[in-house]
Formats: C-alpha cells, sequence, structure tokens
C-alpha cells in the first residue's frame, strides 16, 4: 500500500481506483502497511459524498467498516449516511465531573467509597434497573429529551449539567417512531447502567495542568478528584444500527454505481436525504439522546454515592459536569470547504468533536478557550483534558483522537495476562478495580493499549488539540 | 445436532473478537458458528439446553448473510430474553435464508459472568464458504 509523508505525524494514503479522496493518517510513528485499519481508511474514502479526505486519528485500530479513530464528512445533497460510519454503540461518549473533594481526603475512604458507587451503578453484561423499568411514554420522552430528561428527574451534579455536554446533551431530529420494539426491547430498562467491555467508571486525581487559564475555566484544580464516566446508548443502540445495516446491506448498491462500487458491506449506506437515510438519522439521533440521559444518570447516581459515603453535602463535595462528549456519531455541522462555509454530515467513529476557540457551538465559559476535549486513557495509567484549536477546524473537520487505542486483540490479552492478576497489580499502585469478571480486567489492561499520552501528544504536535491536565485513575469500576 | 462445545478459532481482531469455523457441510459450519457465539456469550460457564425452539431467518446476500442473519437473530434472543445457544441443528441454509433447531440455555451471572458483552455481528469479513474439503464460516462481533 502506498503511504507518504505528508508532514510530522501526519501521513497520506494517496487516492487510487475508484477512492473519491485520499486519506490523512495522524500516527504514533510510522504507520505499518499492512495494518488493516489502512485498508479500512482506503475503504472510507469509497463513500459517495466524502469531502476533502478520508481521516484517521492516532487512536486508529481495525473496526469493521470504519477504522476506530476513522473522521469522514460527507456532502447533505449527494452524500451518503452510513450506519457503521457511526457504529452499533451510539453516542458512545466520556463525560467528566469535577469536584472540590482533595484526593487526599478521599484515600482513607477510597475502597468504600468506589464500592458504594459500584453497587448503586449497575454494571456487567445486560446490566439492568438502575432506575425503575421505563415506561413506552417515558422511552419517548428519553429518546426526544436526552441529558435533560434525567436532569429534570434530579439525576445531577448540577442543574446546568445538560447545557455542558455536546449540543446541550440532545441531539435535534430525533425520531422516537423510528425507534423498533425490539431496540426498545432492548433498552428500556437499561438506563443508568455502564455495561461492559471498555466501558468503566472512574474515580481520578486530577495530577497535572498544562494550561492553567483553561484549567481555571474547565474547573479543573492540581489533586482534586474528577469522575470519569464512558459508556453509550446500551442495547437500543446496538438494536438501531444493527436493523439499519440488515435493512441497508441488500440494497445499497441500488442507490447508484458509486454504492455498488464500496469496498465492504459493513459500508452500507443510503444518500442522506433518501428517506432510509432519514428514517436512520431520526433514530440514531435518537439512540444518541438516549446516551447522553444513560452517561447523566449515573452521573446523578454516582455523585450522590460519593457523597453518602464520605458524608458530604452537595455543596461540599462541589460536583458540576466539565463535559461530554460523543464518540460515536454522524451530525450535521457547518465547516468550511475550500473557503466557503457548508453543512455538512460528519461521521465520527470512534473520534471526538473538537472544536476552536470563538465557536458558538461552544458553551459559553469555555467558548474564548476551545471545546473542553476528553480523552480516557486505559486504566493503568492516565487520561487527559484537551481543548479544541482553530487547526482543528481547518484540518480535521473540528475532530480529534477519542481514547488511546487498542494494541493487542482480546485473546493476545488475556494470554499475556496469564498466571497475573491485574486487579492486584494496579491495588499494588493504589488504584482501586471493581469488576464483575476478572476476563474484562486482563482484556482491558494497560499493556492491551497504546499509551494514551503518545496519543495526545501527536495531536497536540499537529496543533489539533492543546493539553489543559493530566487526569490519573485512583479507582476503577468495570463491568 | 451439535452441542457445546465445538472448535473455533480466534482471529485476532484488534478491537473486536473475530471467529473462524469449519464443518463438513454448510450447515455443521453454521451450527458451530452459532455454538461459536454462544460459547463466548458463556464465558466458559456451563450452559443447560432446556427450551427448544424452530427459528426461521431471511438471507442474503450470500451466504455469508445469511450466516449473519441467524446469529443476529440469536444475539438478539440472548439480549432480550437472556437465552443462550448450546445446542444447534441447522435444517436449511441457502441464500433465501436458513432454518434451525435451536436449544438454549438461561444466562446467570453467577455462572456466565466471564461472557463476552457482544453488542452485534457484523458483515465485516463474513463469510459461509466450500474450502478444501469442507465448509468455512466466520463472522466479527462487535464487544
Amino acid at each position: 500500500m502506498a503511504i507518504r509523508r505528508i508532514e510530522g505525524d501526519l501521513w497520506e494514503l494517496p487516492r487510487e481506483g475508484r477512492m473519491k479522496v485520499p486519506g490523512r493518517l495522524y500516527s504514533v510513528g510510522p504507520p505499518a502497511p499492512d495494518d488493516p485499519s489502512l485498508t479500512q481508511v482506503r475503504n472510507v474514502a469509497h463513500l459517495p459524498g466524502i469531502l476533502r479526505f478520508s481521516l484517521a486519528m492516532p487512536d486508529i485500530h481495525w473496526g469493521y467498516g470504519f477504522p476506530i479513530g476513522g473522521v469522514a464528512a460527507v456532502d447533505l445533497d449527494d452524500g451518503a449516511v452510513s450506519p457503521g460510519g457511526v457504529g452499533y454503540d451510539i453516542n458512545c461518549g466520556v463525560r467528566v465531573v469535577t469536584t472540590a473533594l482533595p484526593a487526599a481526603d478521599l484515600r482513607p475512604h477510597l475502597h468504600a467509597a468506589a464500592t458504594r458507587i459500584y453497587q448503586q451503578v449497575p454494571a456487567g453484561v445486560g446490566a439492568s434497573r438502575a432506575i425503575p423499568r421505563l415506561s413506552a411514554r417515558e422511552l419517548d420522552e428519553v429518546l426526544e429529551a436526552g441529558a435533560g430528561w434525567a436532569v429534570r428527574r434530579g439525576y445531577a451534579a448540577a442543574g446546568d449539567d445538560a447545557e455542558r455536554c455536546e449540543e446541550g446533551g440532545r441531539l435535534e431530529g430525533a425520531d422516537p417512531g423510528a425507534v423498533s420494539e425490539r431496540a426498545r426491547e432492548r433498552g428500556a430498562d437499561q438506563v443508568g447502567t455502564l455495561g461492559s467491555g471498555n466501558h468503566f467508571l472512574e474515580l481520578d486525581r486530577v495530577d497535572e495542568v498544562h494550561d492553567p487559564a483553561a484549567a481555571e475555566a474547565f474547573g479543573l484544580v492540581e489533586g482534586q478528584v474528577a469522575i470519569q464516566i464512558h459508556s453509550g446508548s446500551r442495547g437500543l443502540g446496538y438494536q438501531v444500527c444493527d436493523e439499519a445495516l440488515a435493512e441497508l446491506t441488500p440494497r445499497f448498491a441500488g442507490f447508484g454505481p458509486d454504492y455498488a462500487a464500496l469496498p465492504d458491506r459493513q459500508l452500507a449506506c443510503a444518500p442522506v436525504s433518501s428517506p432510509q437515510g432519514r428514517r436512520y438519522l431520526g433514530a440514531m439521533q435518537a439512540a444518541a439522546n438516549f446516551a447522553f440521559a444513560n452517561r447523566q444518570v449515573m452521573t446523578g447516581l454516582a455523585v450522590r454515592a460519593l457523597g453518602e459515603a464520605l458524608g458530604l453535602s452537595d455543596r461540599d463535595l462541589g460536583a458540576r459536569l466539565l463535559y461530554d462528549v460523543c464518540h460515536n456519531v454522524a451530525k450535521v455541522e457547518e465547516h468550511l470547504v475550500d473557503g466557503r462555509p457548508r453543512r455538512v454530515l460528519v461521521h465520527r467513529k470512534g473520534a471526538t468533536r473538537a472544536f476552536g476557540p470563538g465557536d458558538e457551538r461552544v458553551p459559553a465559559p469555555y467558548r474564548a478557550l476551545g471545546q473542553p476535549v476528553l480523552v480516557p486513557g486505559d486504566m493503568g495509567r492516565c487520561s487527559w483534558v484537551l481543548a479544541g484549536t482553530e487547526r482543528a477546524m481547518a484540518d480535521t473537520f473540528g475532530s480529534s483522537c477519542h481514547g488511546a487505542g487498542r494494541l493487542l486483540s482480546r485473546g493476545e490479552a488475556l494470554r499475556r495476562a496469564r498466571g497475573r492478576s491485574i486487579t492486584r497489580e494496579l491495588e499494588a499502585r493504589g488504584i482501586v478495580v471493581l469488576a464483575r469478571g476478572k476476563k474484562t480486567v486482563a482484556e482491558e489492561m494497560s499493556d492491551a493499549y497504546k499509551d494514551v499520552s503518545d496519543v495526545v501528544e501527536v495531536m497536540a504536535r499537529a496543533g489539533i488539540t492543546r493539553p489543559v491536565a493530566r487526569l490519573v485513575p485512583l479507582a476503577v469500576i468495570k463491568g | 445436532m451439535l452441542t457445546l462445545p465445538q472448535p473455533f478459532e480466534d482471529l485476532g481482531h484488534t478491537a473486536d473478537l473475530g471467529v473462524r469455523v469449519r464443518g463438513a457441510t454448510a450447515g455443521e459450519a453454521l451450527a458451530r458458528l452459532a455454538l461459536a457465539l454462544g460459547a463466548l456469550l458463556a464465558g466458559g460457564g456451563p450452559v443447560t439446553p432446556a427450551a427448544e425452539v424452530r427459528i426461521a431467518v431471511g438471507g442474503g446476500p450470500g451466504l455469508s448473510g445469511t450466516a449473519v442473519a441467524l446469529l443476529r437473530e440469536l444475539l438478539f434472543r440472548f439480549a432480550a430474553h437472556g437465552l443462550i445457544p448450546a445446542a444447534v441443528e441447522v435444517l436449511r441454509v441457502d441464500e433465501a435464508g436458513a432454518e434451525a433447531v435451536v436449544r438454549s440455555g438461561r444466562y446467570d451471572p453467577a455462572l456466565h459472568g466471564e461472557g463476552a458483552d457482544v453488542k452485534a455481528v457484523t458483515w465485516h469479513l463474513a463469510r459461509l464458504e466450500p474450502e478444501g474439503e469442507g465448509w468455512v464460516a466466520q463472522v466479527i462481533l462487535d464487544v
């Protein structure tokens, strides 16, 4: 496969065959030509209506259809929406809640506090019943209102939580009627649940501030505790994506020769303006709102549990949502393309929006500094809070990395963990781990991931995002 | 009727789980693929087959599309009703669809807590096709 260096850590996969645009890849070290995720970057470059580049962030790894870490913007009029370009876990995302609690005050009560949260936030395969099962009408409200639904029911760090989410915690255009009975069946009792795999809830310590002005605006103070939550739309979102792909896979070639030429069935897609495309977008937006509400309910449960465990009032705990970002989503956004403002549909599959300073879509308290970009690492090293830049707007449709990126398959991680207790290793370093199963902990161990600091550094060198603060884990809750 | 456990290979997919199985016929390969899903959901815990149902799904595109369709249906039954496929006999498989008799056991967190949280069955690299003297089937599962 032909690869050429553009500058620094930025590489190009030149346009060949029926690719509509070149691929562009930010990479930790030179990319390996036999990496299957590079083929996926090239495949995405075949999408009808794709603009400028098929992009990949430095946490890229092998996905299905799209690579994880892929970004593709398409023209709204003649472009395609790809459910696989969003992924099954629609609006899988992450949020950080800051507190006024010094980590030193938490340390003596760390295990008890983590245990209390673990008891309140259901985790693991098929976790359910964090809150009473929703009626059909309540579920419609969740699908329509997103995070605000949960805030109004008291599940919040503070009353303005929803305003501190990407898109205000609610995607416009959601169509609850497009969400099937099967999707509802999978999701009705999963609001407020963590799930399994790479989802987690962490108690972190703000370890190092790199940008004092931004950290102050974001509420990040060295030595204080933050809560980090990573989860998505649970079974409801998986089913929405699954059904859209099942509908489109046998039919997408009928949309025209560009569709018929797509090199992977998992890229099955429909014109944005077609009835199939609009129906998927309405269902996807509803599932995204379900994910916002899911993380919001968990926020309320975790903040309450932490306060109860430490005997602190809400005021003394001082919990405040910093921000909530989507990792798997397609959104209509305005961007400059060839010097002209255009409304485009940006697919981010394992990537984070990273809008720069001055953008009206960034909440007012952060607008002068750039959007907070939350990048979780693995459970043994660290996570980062970054800020979006103007360069991101110019080069990546306002997008950055979303995590560390896997290095090892789950099977290989299990083989390397054989004979070790990852939980005990982490506990020896002062990190409390609570998990339903040992296997998930082994699959998710640090060795299975790139070092997130390397990934963040690539984005910083390219000017895409600016490091604000580093968080280190104190306690990790896994499914 | 094939029952758990049946042999399967791990494709070493980086983010998700890829499995490949072999069989003397398309039906046998597909039954083993369904049981590979069952094994991953059970996480090594025992599954006692109880309820037996006949499942019919529409298929395509291609035989691999039919394989994906049957596994999608089994995964939905697991997600919505906690049913793990433990014994499978494929009665018919072609591009139009598949029909199978499936005996399932109920998910028990105490027994199956190490099971994979399979979100979906993908079409990426899906196969059900002749290879050598027999048949090969594979899927990538999103976890």
